[in-house]
């Protein structure tokens, strides 16, 4: 599996949530596999998107919040798994896409190349419905017990984040996001029904 | 139950004025008063714990896009944890946080590794273009977080409002002989 399949097939499946991609391959393939006003690309802050997520999920639980992040950037926030896991909030799915690489600068492994195994780390985080997928049919399972909120799934945790590293290969991206930051965050605020307009009146 | 201290009360007064109920903090020894405020008497505000300064302002940028204006609470020390998340994601998506910063290394400090950042601090956000306002005393620091909340929700701009150690333990001969001997 390709990073760029596993993209696509997470946005095949996402219907309307949100999602925050991290800078980077990560970002151009999420534009590449579909634009969308509810994809948020990230343009720098390596390692953020997982606690841009969280922020997300946790003032908008009505929302099913994903984010698309790597192996690299997850590495740079660990913490992030910590408040995660001591949050729990059941609306956010994390996919790590590990290439075991810094595709984006050159191809540098990263430490899950040598070993570093970043599902054991959630878990030891306390986050508890993991898992780790290698092939799209995994992958698609995974999203789609998070897209139904199913609570019944035998091989994921009943309650809490879930959390997946997606071992992937590394594709090279063939377009890039939208530039205009401002225009990814109004264009994202109004899709996902909070117009940054009526938030802007609320500290007024 | 201790007293709590008038500028602790008139911050999470400011916070709570400027529309913001959801503050994100790494704790701190004088920001401890402020939270213990806001568990007690002011039970609509959400407080969230984080590892990292830079943590806490991805979280809440999070929140803003979600729909929150929110605060970040956090020890001027940890303004260098910050500056990727401030500078490559709060500033080029206009994204504002109300940065309350409890101040460590002014008048006051008796630790040596605390002194170069707490110097450094207000320099570091004209350079990087975050205003910031000092609360100079408890019977301002209502106003001052109020209207540097304003400010920052409404230019969507992040807003740095500072505590100075003269503010938050300036009132308690104690503080400084206790902390020397807890830290």
């Amino acid at each position: 599996m390709t990073r760029i399949e596993a993209t696509r097939l997470i946005v095949e499946l996402a219907g309307d949530a949100p999602i925050i991609a991290s800078l980077g391959h990560p970002a151009y393939d999420l534009f590449a596999a579909g634009d969308r006003p509810q994809n948020f690309y990230t343009w720098g802050s390596m390692g953020l998107a997982s606690s841009v997520g969280l922020g997300l999920a946790l003032a908008r639980p009505d929302a099913r919040v994903i984010v698309l992040d790597g192996d690299g950037s997850l590495l740079m926030n660990l913490g992030s798994l910590a408040t995660i896991g001591l949050l729990r909030p059941t609306n956010l799915l994390l996919v790590v896409m590990d290439n075991e690489e810094y595709a984006t600068t050159g191809g540098q492994p990263t430490p899950t190349a040598h070993g570093a195994d970043l599902e054991a780390a959630a878990r030891a985080m306390g986050i508890t419905a993991t898992a780790t997928v290698r092939i799209e049919d995994e992958l698609r399972r995974v999203v789609q017990l998070f897209q139904s909120g199913d609570r019944n799934a035998e091989s994921l945790a009943p309650q809490g984040p879930r959390f997946v590293v997606a071992k992937v290969k590394e594709s090279a991206p063939t377009a890039k996001p939208p530039l205009d930051c401002v225009f990814i965050k109004q264009r994202f605020m109004t899709a996902i029904g909070n117009p940054e307009s009526a938030t802007e009146g609320a500290a007024l | 139950m201790t007293t709590a201290p008038a500028w602790a009360i008139g911050v999470c007064n400011g916070v709570h004025a400027a529309g913001s109920r959801d503050v994100v903090y790494v704790p701190d020894n004088p920001l401890s008063h402020v939270l213990r405020v806001f568990e007690q008497q002011f039970r609509d505000v959400r407080l969230i714990l984080a590892t990292r300064e830079e943590e806490a302002l991805g979280i809440a940028a999070g929140l803003y896009l979600g729909g929150r204006l929110p605060t970040v609470m956090l020890q001027s020390s940890g303004l260098g944890n910050s500056l990727n998340a401030l500078t490559s994601l709060l500033m080029p998506y206009q994204i504002p946080v109300l940065m309350v910063v409890s101040m460590r290394g002014d008048a006051g400090e008796w630790n040596a590794a605390q002194v170069p950042m707490g110097r450094a601090v207000r320099g570091i956000c004209e350079a990087i273009g975050v205003p910031h306002a000092t609360v100079e005393a408890a019977e301002t620091a209502s106003d001052t977080v109020r209207l540097a909340g304003k400010t920052a929700f409404g230019t969507r701009t992040s807003y740095a409002c500072l505590l100075p150690r003269r503010v938050t333990t300036g009132s308690d001969p104690q503080g400084d002989r206790r902390r020397s001997v807890t830290l």
